[in-house]
């Protein structure tokens, strides 16, 4: 394991015509692809693409039946064959912590992994105690895993696969329910492996935003790879511009654009707008064109990211499910009434002495999308427990929907509806059955239900499966209907809870076109959680939590620009060396360097000088440098830079 | 076979157990826990049967026959009553088990030498305590029977009452219990007990042990590193071969000292035929494991695979002797019915390796074989 590798010229990982079936059903079929020594290789998908079976595949723990799969020039087509490359492999399978023991403290997991691996007993402590180093766990070894952070363990979990310094690690969504910082912190660690041990990486991920960090990726769907490349040629399969911008009314701009062009959606009060084969400007002339007479602000175009490029990638392969036919008008009579929606006013909640939520505050009006967005322990869902009526509250006061949460839980939830990740559909019901079953729950009048059923299975785009059962949907309609049965007693306000965790980027877009429409235009107040930060975009308002308390409270706009005033400019740095020249950035003191597969991310009061400065110092090392180009944060920069700010002084004090 | 390797997965398997409060509970309270259970509860012996007099004649012969019943240890006597008609609600309430009419001129009819009809009515919910009833009934009778008979030939040929008694009785029964010799149930079945729970209690352990990892996913550890199957296999048992074999000193020293089981055969050789029956369940656990996936199927299976079995052909209930050649066929099967011999053999017969070697190696056999399919069925890279 210590010794040089061989210097052969065969790839880490070579993969041919690989497929695999579970029973009768294809998981996977006809995936090629290539990693190379010393990259880190992404595989990108939602839910059900076949990942995981390839992953496991290539870790020699899933024999398969199509294809051939070699691994540092050995084909391994037997367990035995497995068997010889697996000293040189480090496997993480799917699922935070999970392949770690709960009962087991830090250092006695590390330990485990290293006698399992045979590390010999003279090295395992300095590996150890750079690892926990580099991790920032040194301070936990004596803790359970069990009492970890979902961070610590996701970072636990990396650290007892690479104990035996093994030369490729195979990832399996390793950043999947991991809060953004835990995520970033990830990401620097394996930089920092790439750079001092040139480990390989094979990772796979459900988040297209972080396509970045990958040299080179796999787009999957459905168990086959739409395509494989660097993120920049994924990118240019799918020739086209976007075209962002404001307008007003933005309902009818949308249905105005949706009308011609199929892949436009509604992001928080903006809308986005792809166009194939066009140009920028000639982009925008087109937008321009087919929303004559309404008021426009700030059109522009801007470069697709790669999930425009899958979306548009399916509907070039014909694999979307065409959309809902109309959706169904205003106008079904509901008073607008009290246009408060949920008043949150110090809202605390105490477990045995520990505080889960902080005197939060906080209004959400009829029709906003109010998104919290947080670490998970971070106090979400203890939060939506109080808001729902489910735990009354140890301190403080909140209305919602007209009722006192202190007296009124059970007005309360008659008057929401409530959809969670884990929402407890009844597999075994057909689409129908469960829309009349949440009909009766609710107490929906009997002469009533039946319109209301055919309203919302409409508005979610379910009509024409009503026979079906719910158990054998895709995931991405599974939730519309759970979000459907939330909606059939007409309630003013809906709390959804992580709804879109692993759907699919199509899936996900049709579930928020289904969402604006119910706030814009029936005036629902949404209130929802995600860990997708691309998603937190679409929120009207965005509430960040962390440690129980509310720590921002304003529109994604405001969020990035508060972060640039305080943080400055977000500059991308290209240079032929990234990995030298982040550490040599990291030295002269630049904030928040961070490795994005070529390029570097940092912060720079102004833009100006700090390009002069790259430039001075990484000519002094002789590193090329590309360009440095600015870029416009993204939330999860916001995101990070709040909390790891909060950190830092928490641990100043 | 690398032994670190063993001993590391040993070592974490055995931390786990013990930092598991519950799973440390079922381990090790679970199995005593069913001993007493069982062994409390689980009495075979029919005694004590609650019954009522109805005495018609109200003689002093009738007297005497009733006394009969009165004064044995298998009958507690709860009252006389006037007529059959107060007998049905005490029988119905369960107050009374049997009851017993003397027909008016009991005396008057024997003296006169006709015969009389004694009624006895027993409860026949549960067949087993009243057929054991019924035999109770037919014994006093026939003593008082024959006492009668010897009174009457005494009487008329004017000999001596024991010349009589015997002549009254030319052929008697001789019994004398071997073994057990007060025939007490509990003996059999704490001895028994020992089997059962050593049965039941290792492969669930194992089967829960195994198929934890692999409902968690931390099989994968296993299945991508450099472990051997068999290493695998070897230290991920070796905690519950381990935690078994205390148990079944923890049973022994419960059978001898709270059930009162004499120990009369050589403590070597029951020591190691257990660790050879806790092997070979505990196999039994492992193959369960690797059949199922997740942990309630793993529980429902080693139930059906052990329990049943356990219970219906290890002679517990039926002697083996006494079953249809299929159901013969069957016992010899499972490893309940060989090590129930030993461990009868070894606390009650006082017999040892001569006489139970064969037994012995049939259990040795059956873990081997247990454990090679085991290993033929684990694999580090399966199909799903």
């Amino acid at each position: 394991m210590g010794e040089a590798a061989p210097l052969t010229p065969a790839p880490a990982v070579r993969v041919q015509g690989f497929g695999k079936r579970y029973r009768r059903q294809a998981a996977v079929a006809g995936v090629d692809l290539e990693v190379r020594r010393g990259e880190i290789y992404g595989l990108i998908g939602p839910d059900g693409a076949g990942k995981s079976s390839l992953m496991k595949a290539v870790a020699g723990v899933l024999a398969f039946e199509e294809g051939s799969i070699e691994m540092f020039g050995i084909r391994i087509d037997s367990e035995a064959a497995a068997e010889r490359v697996k000293g040189r492999l480090g496997f993480m399978p799917q699922g935070l912590g999970l392949n770690l023991y709960p009962e087991l403290s830090v250092e006695e997991n590390i330990d485990f992994f290293a006698r399992l691996r045979g590390v010999p007993a003279a090295e395992i402590a300095a590996r150890k105690a750079k690892l926990l180093a580099m991790t920032r766990l040194d301070r936990f070894t004596g803790r359970p895993m069990k009492h970890l952070s979902g961070g610590m363990k996701q970072k636990l979990g990396l650290v007892c696969t690479l104990i035996h310094e093994p030369e490729l690690i195979v990832l399996d969504e390793p950043t999947t329910g991991v809060d953004p910082v835990s995520r970033r912190d990830f990401w620097a660690i394996l930089a920092e492996l790439l750079r001092e041990n040139g480990i390989t990486a094979l990772i796979s991920t459900a988040y297209m935003d972080e396509a970045e960090r990958f040299h080179r990726l796999s787009l999957m769907h459905g168990g086959r790879v739409l395509a494989s490349g660097e993120p920049d040629a994924i990118r240019a399969r799918t020739p086209g511009s976007v075209v962002e911008l404001e307008a007003e009314p933005q309902v009818e701009a949308l249905d105005r654009i949706q009308a011609s062009l199929a892949q436009a959606e509604s992001v928080g009060p903006r809308l986005r707008v792809f166009v194939d084969d066009a140009e920028p400007e000639a982009a925008v002339g087109t937008v321009a064109g087919l929303l004559k007479g309404l008021s426009l602000r700030d059109l522009h175009a801007t470069t697709p990211d790669l999930e425009d490029a899958f979306v548009a990638l399916l509907r070039r392969q014909r694999l979307v499910e065409e959309r809902a036919v109309a959706k169904p008008r205003a106008g079904d009579g509901d008073p607008p009434g009290d246009d408060v929606a949920i008043l949150a006013k110090d809202l605390t909640r105490d477990f045995d002495g520990f505080r889960a939520v902080d005197r939060a505050s906080f209004t959400v009006h009829q029709g906003d999308i109010f998104g919290l967005v947080g670490a998970n322990g971070a106090g979400k869902t203890t939060l939506i427990k109080m808001l729902t009526g489910i735990l009354p509250p140890s301190d403080g006061e909140g209305r919602v929907a007209g009722a006192d949460m202190h007296f009124a839980a059970q007005a309360i939830k008659a008057r929401i509806g409530y959809t969670s990740q884990a929402f407890s559909l009844y597999q075994d019901l057909s689409v129908l059955e469960n829309l009349r079953l949440y009909a009766r729950i609710y107490g929906v009048a009997r002469h009533a239900a039946g319109e209301r059923i055919e309203q919302v299975a409409e508005l979610t785009g379910l009509t024409g499966r009503e026979r079906q059962l719910a158990g054998r949907l895709p995931l991405g309609i599974r939730q519309r209907l759970a979000l459907a049965c939330a909606l059939v007693h007409r309630p003013r306000i809906l709390f959804l809870d992580e709804p879109t965790s692993g759907v699919d980027p199509i899936g996900r877009r049709r579930f928020w076109d289904i969402l604006v429409h119910l706030a814009r235009v029936e005036q629902v107040a949404i209130l929802i959680t995600t860990h997708y930060m691309s998603e937190a975009e679409h929120c009207d308002r965005l509430a960040l939590m962390h440690a129980g308390r509310i720590v921002a409270d304003d529109p994604p706009a405001a969020l990035k620009q508060a972060l640039r005033e305080e943080a400055g400019e977000l500059l991308e740095v290209a240079t032929d060396r990234p990995l030298a020249a982040m550490a040599l950035l990291e030295q002269a003191g630049f904030a928040g360097v961070a490795l994005f597969g070529r390029h570097i991310h940092l912060f720079a009061r102004d833009a100006h000088t700090a390009t002069r400065e790259i430039q001075t110092i990484l000519a002094g090392r002789g590193i090329g440098l590309a360009g440095v180009t600015p870029r416009p944060p993204s939330l999860e920069d916001v995101f990070v830079y709040r909390i790891t700010a909060l950190e830092q002084g928490e641990q100043r004090l | 076979m690398n032994l670190a390797r063993i001993a590391a997965l040993a070592h974490k398997e055995w931390r786990e157990i013990v930092r598991d409060r519950l799973f440390l509970a079922l381990a090790f309270v679970v199995p005593a826990a069913l001993m007493l259970v069982f062994g409390y509860g689980l009495s075979l012996d029919v005694e004590h049967i609650p019954f009522a007099v109805v005495d018609h004649d109200r003689s002093a012969l009738s007297r005497d026959y009733t006394h009969r019943f009165i004064d044995s240890r298998y009958f507690d006597y709860r009252g006389h009553v006037k007529s059959e008609r107060e007998l049905d609600p005490l029988l119905a309430d369960s107050r009374i088990r049997f009851a017993i009419v003397v027909p008016p001129k009991f005396e008057e009819n024997l003296m006169a030498g006709r015969p009389a009809a004694v009624q006895s009515l027993i409860d026949g919910t549960f067949p087993f305590r009243a057929s054991t009833s019924k035999a109770y009934v037919i014994a006093i009778n026939a003593a008082f029977n024959g006492e009668l008979l010897a009174a009457y030939i005494s009487r008329r040929f004017g000999v001596a009452p024991e010349r009589a008694a015997a002549l009254a009785q030319p052929v008697r029964v001789q019994l004398r219990y071997l073994y057990n010799q007060e025939l007490k149930s509990t003996w059999s079945i704490a001895t028994a007990l020992v089997m059962l729970v050593l049965m039941v209690a290792p492969p669930f352990l194992t089967a829960l042990g195994v198929v934890r990892e692999k409902e968690s996913g931390s099989i994968y550890n296993i299945y991508a590193s450099t472990v051997t199957r068999g290493e695998f296999l070897a230290g991920k048992l070796l905690p519950y071969v381990g935690i078994s074999i205390v148990n079944s000193l923890i049973l022994w020293a419960l059978a001898t000292g709270l059930f009162g089981v004499p120990f009369k055969g050589d403590p070597l050789f029951f020591f190691l035929s257990s660790v050879i029956y806790v092997t070979c369940t505990t196999g039994i656990g492992l193959l369960a494991s690797l059949i199922v996936r997740t942990q309630v199927a793993a529980m429902m299976l080693t139930v059906v695979m052990t329990i049943i079995p356990s219970v219906l052909y290890s002679g517990l209930l039926v002697p083996i002797a006494s079953m249809d050649p299929q159901g013969q066929f069957e016992a010899h099967l499972f490893p309940a019915m060989y090590f129930t011999d030993i461990a009868l053999g070894s606390f009650l017969k006082g017999v040892g390796l001569e006489q139970l070697w064969g037994k012995a190696l049939a259990l040795a056999i059956y873990a081997a074989v247990l454990w090679l399919i085991s290993f033929a069925l684990f694999h580090k890279r399966p199909r799903t």
